[in-house]
């Protein structure tokens, strides 16, 4: 499923992202890569969704999180 | 002798306070070659010996395309510095430590400052900074930024490496060849070997703070926002009241002593004039100038610093990302209610130049502190106190589609589609404020406003002072009067009069000028020059302004000039700022075109509407 698609306190793992290099490069230097674990905070309609990972709160733009699939564990 | 220091560190690494902090005041902002990407030297002394520190631009990392990310890189690969000082937040060294596992690679000297030590040790972190200094090669500095105690310790660090510089001892085993993605892999893992038994990363479960839950939510976050940044300007206000009144003393303490000194040695009238009247009240709107900025930063960089702003961007992210713009981006906008230059400034957040120049297209179209001074006043003189509030608040709508209009417009070229980035950004924990580097800044970005105000501003003053100039003191005899008139047919059709007019022109060089200039064009009787330069410090006579104004002009005609004043091309400060924050004359022109050609249009929209109604 997608980043999206995750509902607030759940955990997961990223699977997959998908992108050209710039985006790549902006997601992957912040934290975000492939095998990383992740808790998401919050997802609401219309707002970013909030991620915990890395010891870190990241927001992810809504768009761009569409590009990344997650598996929840 | 090697001196050249430069510091490497992601944003929110507190990179640009160890700057500040140690080069104080000893600083040069200036280009990167051939990019629209500031540069930032300074120097400081220390023992005798002038060490030089560039602040290389915040990214994430040093593989990306950015122009930060290019220029970055071509500098410390040039061998441009002697020494990198780079900055990890030691509260979350495993994702920090990426732009350490980005440098390894490109084999130069470097250190290590562990930065947001406090941050760290509110959370309990523990840091084996031996153990890491030993596995990467290169010394390891536990530090916090926003304490000056900890200076010394790191300016006898940096000139002893600086003597004898020591190198990264492995760096990730990352094939060119691999995708990023695979590369990233590496380096995680890579930071994965190097933190090993430094420090523990089992990640526990998140849970949002009390505060945190209303500052996300969709909607009580917004209002909280806008409950924050009101009381935010609030204070602002009050902390810029010394000022501004010490300010508006000075053309009233000033004028009398040097006209008659001048007067005594015979110099020519015109002259007397000019240095009496004129400069006098230039240095006083360089001091309101610069104290809006400094209010505005002053505030902002608190609200920044204790991390209230990243809540703010995420509040309105899927907003502003309508616009071609991100959520970033809101803290210009709102920066904008209270200065347009600060505003301006405040744009340097947004990741590329395309979505920066928009973003500063964009604040333009909100109405600046020194407007919001002239719109009721003038408002209750025709509409009563329910109009007045009606008036502001259709200002106020008008605002956002304006900023609509002026993304749908620019952003085809500034923004487009497949160039955007979204906003992915940290929301770092609340940090406590840090009072002293919080004033330090703003007064820094308050004092270049002022010096470079004072050139423009004596500049566009003398200009407006020959236009305005009369032989007999009386309004008619001016140029300005001339043209105004001859031109009044045409701007008849705008619904502006030749007075309304001319306070249309004079609010394009500063807004606190409006005022007075309808007073003398008005009222009349005094000098159009007195009343725009005593703009404030006269307080005109505002029944005097109010009866004539209500005689003379009908209520469309009022309504029409308040929108045409209030989304004209803000103040020459803040055109000159930014052209100066885009390097780009030909955007900063098309957009001031695009304003003035608006703001005609407008009002001759809004007075032939009005005119239907009222």
């Amino acid at each position: 499923m997608k980043l999206t698609d995750t509902k607030a306190d759940q955990h997961g793992v990223i699977r997959k992202i998908d992108g050209d290099a710039h985006f790549m490069n902006r997601v992957t230097a912040i934290g975000i890569t492939e095998g990383t674990e992740f808790q998401t905070v919050r997802n609401d309609k219309k707002m970013p969704v909030l991620v915990y990972l890395r010891e870190t709160l990241i927001a992810v733009n809504r768009a761009d999180a569409e590009r990344i699939e997650v598996e929840a564990v | 002798m090697n001196t050249r220091i430069a510091l490497l560190g992601q944003p929110n690494s507190g990179k640009s306070t160890v700057y500040n902090a140690l080069t104080g005041s000893r600083q040069h902002v200036g280009n990167w070659p051939g990019k629209t990407v500031e540069k930032n030297d300074g120097y400081y002394t220390y023992k005798g010996t002038r060490y030089t520190v560039t602040d290389l631009p915040g990214s994430y990392g040093l593989s990306g395309n950015s122009d930060e990310e290019i220029i970055t890189a071509d500098f410390i690969k040039s061998g441009q510095a002697d020494l990198v000082c780079i900055l990890v937040d030691a509260s979350q060294l495993e994702r920090s430590m990426y732009m350490v596992a980005e440098y390894a690679a490109l084999d130069k000297p470097a250190m290590l400052l562990l930065n947001m030590m406090d941050v760290a040790k509110s959370q309990k972190k523990e840091i084996d900074h031996k153990l890491l200094e030993k596995r990467l090669g290169i010394p390891v500095l536990p530090f916090t930024a926003a304490e000056s105690k900890g200076y010394e310790e790191l300016k006898s660090l940096l000139a002893a490496e600086l003597e004898n510089p020591h190198m990264l001892l492995s760096h990730p085993e990352t094939d060119q060849t691999t995708s990023v993605l695979e590369q990233s892999k590496a380096k995680y893992r890579w930071i994965s070997e190097m933190l090993d038994g430094v420090t523990h990363t089992a990640t526990p479960e998140y849970k949002l703070s009390k505060f945190d839950r209303v500052a996300t939510s969709p909607i009580r976050g917004k209002l909280l926002c806008f409950g924050v940044v009101l009381l935010a300007f609030l204070v602002a206000m009050i902390v810029m009241s010394p000022f501004m009144a010490i300010g508006q003393m000075i053309p009233a303490v000033l004028n009398a002593p040097i006209a008659n000194l001048l007067n005594g040695w015979h110099v020519h009238p015109w002259l007397v004039s000019v240095f009496s009247m004129m400069l006098p009240n230039v240095l006083y709107f360089c001091i309101s100038m610069a104290s809006f900025v400094f209010g505005v930063n002053l505030v902002f960089g608190f609200l920044e610093e204790i991390g209230f702003l990243a809540r703010a961007a995420y509040q309105f992210d899927g907003v502003l990302s309508k616009l071609g713009l991100q959520g970033k981006a809101i803290c210009p906008m709102l920066m904008g209610f209270g200065c347009t230059i600060g505003g301006t400034c405040g744009t340097r957040v947004m990741d590329n130049w395309g979505q920066r120049m928009l973003a500063m297209a964009v604040v333009w179209a909100v109405p600046c502190g020194a407007i919001w001074g002239v719109i009721p006043v003038v408002a209750s003189m025709f509409f009563g106190p329910g109009g007045t509030l009606l008036v502001c608040v259709l200002i106020l709508c008008y605002m956002l589609l304006m900023m609509v209009i002026v993304s749908k417009v620019f952003g085809r070229k500034l923004s487009p589609a497949e160039s955007r980035s979204g906003m992915i950004m940290e929301l770092p924990p609340y940090h406590k404020a840090h009072w002293k580097h919080i004033l330090k800044e703003a007064f820094l970005k308050a004092w270049d406003i002022f010096k470079r105000a004072l050139g423009t501003v004596t500049l566009v003053s003398l200009v407006f002072y020959i236009f305005s100039f009369s032989t007999s003191g009386n309004i008619q005899s001016s140029l300005l009067y001339r043209v105004g008139t001859a031109i009044e047919p045409v701007t008849r059709f705008f619904g502006l009069g030749w007075q309304t007019f001319m306070a249309f022109l004079s609010s394009a060089f500063a807004k606190e000028a409006v005022l007075g200039v309808l007073n003398a064009a008005f009222v009349g009787g005094s000098n159009l020059l007195e009343a725009t330069f005593f703009a404030k410090s006269a307080t005109p006579d505002n029944a005097a302004l109010a009866a004539s104004m209500v005689q003379t002009i009908s209520k469309p005609e009022a309504l029409a000039f308040l929108f045409a004043c209030t989304f004209n091309v803000p103040c020459v400060m803040a055109l000159s700022t930014t052209y100066r924050e885009s390097h780009s004359l030909k955007w900063t022109a098309r957009v001031a075109l695009f304003y003035i050609g608006g703001a005609l249009l407008l009002s001759c929209i809004v007075y032939h509407i009005a005119a239907l109604f009222l």
